[in-house]
């Protein structure tokens, strides 16, 4: 390499590099920006078409993005009727949960003191509900900034939407352009692997997310157990996280099916759909859609996740997956030519 | 079947063409009318209706083909790949030429045995573009400013995508180029046999 293509190399790392501190500085616009290019990758495969094939490319991104949204949102807004009303009878029957909590860790210390002498003099349930009720006053005292936060996104979201599917194709070539000779064809690749990997990962999971969620609802439904729209939401929503997902979203049915004092209410008969949906999960769901795209070892998928959980919480926990399974490709590139180059 | 063709057929079918002005059409009709030649510039389109290997592409395919190519610019002696790096596209010189040097030893700043040099409207790296794990079995290097058109592993994914008629073509030149070296290379190992028995049956 001379001079010149030295000195090509390093600006264009330095404004790389720039780039990504900046795009950490400022989350109020990267993570639009970013839940944006998640939906374009989602939607790159119905768009490719119309990228190049299509005369009429902005009626066709108009109506690409009203069929999306509407796909998209329409089933969340029904379904959030349905929680809506599931929220506001469970929240009706708390103080009663209270109550159930107490008198059951009341006759829990009862004997223990009749068994082995021992006082507890520690109160959690009331411990529980002082905590649940802080963090709902101070959600509710930030929720002006949820609120802001929510208009800038409906804001952001469409316009970047909107730049990346008329925009991206020019806009990724004069990047490419910029890009120096000794790196191009690697990074162009990889580049264009992750992309695809990313957007498949995503869509895989909202698919499994939604199948899942479905099986759960209607099982549930049938069976007649107490608020399965809720329960079912948020086992589709959970089960967006591999290996954990599952355990979280069948905690709350479990509580549910453990305080009811309803003779219907069969915590064998909710068991049996959990497992029934998580097992089609695991069959057929997971194995056709997910696993092909990212090939990681369980153990790496939990630390993983522990680790987009610490970065960037419940969003971190979802799109690190890609992540990592892109910087196992990158590596092995690596590693790949050095071995060569040894 | 060719744009004009194309355009024919489906006026004669009632269908309506596109009213907006598209300046890519424009210019691809401004670079193949038969005057362009006055220009001093050689276009995309002409540069790929001369190469041999693409002929069987009509006009509109060659217009379409030249949107998935991506342009990169070479100082002399600026190295273009190396013996043992992944392979990943399949280049043509669009201006300029190219050595190629085999024996290209890692730990030396040497380039390697000199090959051939090949020049404008010649291609190498097709091996790229149709292995998975390919490595690159020569180190290319600029001879001059060079001016290359590439092809990639995921243009050519998007190309079988969008126009699979286009990219099976393109396929199928590639397979007919690499044939083609295969015939070369079995032609070579035959006539070094035949050296090698004379030199045996000298000594």
């Amino acid at each position: 390499m001379n001079r010149n293509q030295k000195i090509k190399l390093y600006l264009f790392l330095f404004l790389f590099s720039t780039a990504i501190i900046f795009a950490i500085m400022f989350p109020r616009l990267t993570l639009p920006f970013g839940f944006a290019y998640i939906i374009y990758l989602m939607a790159r495969p119905f768009t490719l078409k119309l990228t190049i094939g299509s005369k009429k490319q902005r009626i066709g991104y108009f109506f690409l993005m009203f069929i999306g949204i509407a796909f998209l949102f329409f089933p969340v807004f029904a379904t959030l009727y349905n929680v809506d009303t599931d929220f506001s009878q469970l929240s009706n029957q708390l103080p009663e949960v209270e109550r159930i909590l107490n008198e059951k860790f009341f006759a829990f210390k009862v004997k223990v003191f009749e068994k082995y002498g021992v006082r507890l003099n520690m109160d959690p349930v009331k411990f529980i509900v002082s905590k649940l009720e802080t963090q709902g006053t101070i959600f509710l005292s930030h929720m002006p900034d949820y609120l802001s936060s929510l208009f800038e996104w409906m804001l952001l979201v469409p316009m970047f939407l909107y730049f990346f599917f008329m925009e991206s194709q020019k806009f990724s070539r004069r990047f490419l352009e910029a890009v120096p000779n000794p790196i191009f064809e690697k990074s162009y690749v990889l580049f264009s692997q992750f992309n695809t990997k990313f957007g498949e990962y995503i869509i895989a999971k909202f698919i499994e997310a939604t199948i899942l969620g479905t099986i759960v609802t209607l099982g549930l439904f049938l069976i007649g157990f107490p608020y399965p729209f809720i329960l079912g939401f948020v086992a589709g929503v959970t089960n967006i996280l591999p290996y954990i997902g599952p355990v979280i979203g069948f905690v709350p049915a479990f509580f549910i099916a453990l305080l009811s004092k309803d003779p219907n209410v069969s915590m064998l008969a909710m068991v049996v759909v959990f497992t029934i949906a998580n097992l089609i999960d695991m069959i057929l769901v997971f194995p056709l859609l997910v696993s092909k795209i990212v090939n990681l070892h369980p153990i790496v998928v939990v630390v993983s996740i522990i680790i987009g959980s610490q970065l960037a919480g419940i969003v971190g926990m979802i799109v690190i997956i890609p992540f990592i399974a892109f910087f196992k490709l990158l590596f092995r590139e690596i590693y790949k030519d050095l071995s060569v180059n040894i | 079947m060719s744009y004009e063709k194309e355009m024919m057929e489906k006026a004669g079918r009632g269908e309506i063409p596109n009213d907006r002005l598209e300046i890519p059409l424009l210019k691809y009709l401004w670079d193949s009318s038969p005057l362009s030649f006055l220009t001093s510039k050689e276009s995309h389109h002409d540069f790929f209706k001369k190469i041999s290997v693409l002929s069987s592409f009509s006009d509109n395919e060659v217009r379409l083909f030249t949107k998935f190519l991506h342009r990169r610019e070479f100082q002399p002696n600026e190295i273009i790949f190396k013996q043992g790096d992944s392979g990943y596209g399949f280049y043509f010189i669009y201006n300029g030429s190219v050595n190629i040097y085999a024996n290209h030893n890692p730990q030396s700043t040497e380039q390697g045995d000199f090959i051939i040099r090949i020049e404008k409207r010649q291609y190498f790296g097709e091996m790229g573009l149709l292995e998975e794990f390919n490595r690159r079995s020569a180190t290319i290097v600029a001879a001059e400013p060079t001016v290359l058109l590439g092809i990639f592993k995921p243009d050519l994914d998007r190309m079988l995508e969008l126009y699979p008629v286009l990219g099976a073509k393109f396929l199928r030149e590639t397979a007919l180029i690499m044939a083609n070296r295969m015939g070369q290379l079995t032609r070579e190992i035959v006539t070094l046999k035949k050296k090698v028995k004379e030199l045996e049956n000298q000594v």
